[in-house]
């Protein structure tokens, strides 16, 4: 049995009861009432308990005079996000760190616990892109809300009024290809290289599937680091005053 | 070389004649395989396409940043990103194979 569908039946042992509550209370009962929690899921989870211990870890050791190991790793982080989110984000940079770096971990741990044997990656499943894409879908809108109020509107409209009837609908349907082109994106790159790796190691178990786990890792870097990236070009486009 | 181009022309037409044929007796039957082969061929016009775009991207980057190496961060954020953007381009292809291919 795969090490995920294990650790998903030690956690439906538990907390079945209340999951099949919360999916009939929203009206979407679970195709199978003795096992409503997957392995994507219990990898998602582990991949949140992993932040979180690190986080915590890091909290605890924190230290002006002599940073340890895991300060350095977050200070690290936070520098490489500061430094790619600054130029684009503007002086409000500094409010949208949480998210961002939150942002960044998260996907990064998700695509790298695919690196571990008998592991699917937790992204090679559509819904955990699609749960990262809306969750930064709505953040971006409430804080183009909170800082530009009722001329927020102003940004779908267009540059001249009467123009405005054939922009609006232009602009939201690209603000909602944003939510399928973050998913997709996401999801097919780390699909395809779980697919890659599989293939050749059906076709030869032995050194061949190497490269292609070497390449998982690169993949699962720049993916995570596309992620963020543009979740911050479209919060800073959000936020942007326009004068 | 006349020769040879003719040869390949004759085998490359009788290569699409068997499925053709084929398809007058069992049509069910190549249904599936002719959707094997629309995906395999889709997906190698994407990504040769995908391709030579990215090639097109990487190769002015690297000028780029041979005339002008102190835009570096510029030029890797741009870089990253249009190579992001090309590569979806493909990965929608690989998805639409993946979702609607049975």
């Amino acid at each position: 049995m795969p090490f995920q569908h294990f650790l998903a039946q030690l956690l439906n042992l538990v907390f079945a009861g209340p999951a099949d509550w919360l999916l009939n209370a929203i009206g979407r009962p679970p195709l199978n009432p003795a096992a409503p929690i997957d392995g994507t899921f219990t990898m998602e989870l582990i991949a949140f308990f992993i932040l979180l211990l690190f986080f915590v870890i890091v909290r605890i050791s924190l230290n002006v005079e002599r940073p340890g190991a895991a300060q350095q790793l977050a200070e690290m982080a936070e520098e490489f996000v500061t430094g790619q989110t600054e130029p684009i984000i503007g002086e409000k940079y500094g409010l949208y760190l949480g998210f961002l770096t939150a942002l960044i971990l998260f996907v990064l741990v998700n695509n790298l616990l695919g690196l571990l044997p008998d592991v699917d990656t937790p992204t090679a499943s559509p819904v955990v892109p699609l749960g990262l894409a809306l969750i930064t879908f709505v953040y971006y809108h409430l804080q183009g809300l909170r800082w530009n109020k009722a001329s927020y509107i102003k940004q779908f409209l267009g540059p001249l009024w009467w123009i405005a009837p054939l922009m609006l609908p232009i602009e939201i349907i690209s603000h909602l290809a944003r939510i399928l082109s973050l998913t997709i994106r996401l999801f097919a790159n780390m699909f395809a290289s779980d697919l890659l790796i599989l293939i050749f190691f059906s076709l030869f178990p032995l050194i061949l599937p190497l490269p292609f786990i070497g390449l998982h890792l690169a993949v699962s870097l720049i993916q995570a680091y596309v992620f963020m990236l543009l979740a911050s070009i479209y919060i800073g486009q959000a936020v942007a005053h326009e004068h | 070389m006349r020769t040879m181009q003719n040869v390949f022309m004759t085998l490359s037409v009788l290569c699409m004649a068997i499925p053709a044929m084929a398809q007058s007796t069992a049509a069910a039957d190549t249904h599936a395989s002719m959707v094997a082969i629309a995906a395999g061929i889709s997906m190698a016009i994407a990504s040769g396409l995908c391709g030579l775009g990215q090639g097109r991207a990487v190769a002015s980057s690297t000028e780029a940043l041979a005339r002008n190496p102190g835009a570096r961060p510029g030029i890797f954020l741009f870089l990253v990103l249009g190579l992001a953007f090309i590569e979806s381009l493909a990965l929608f292809t690989f998805a639409i194979i993946l979702f609607k291919v049975k």
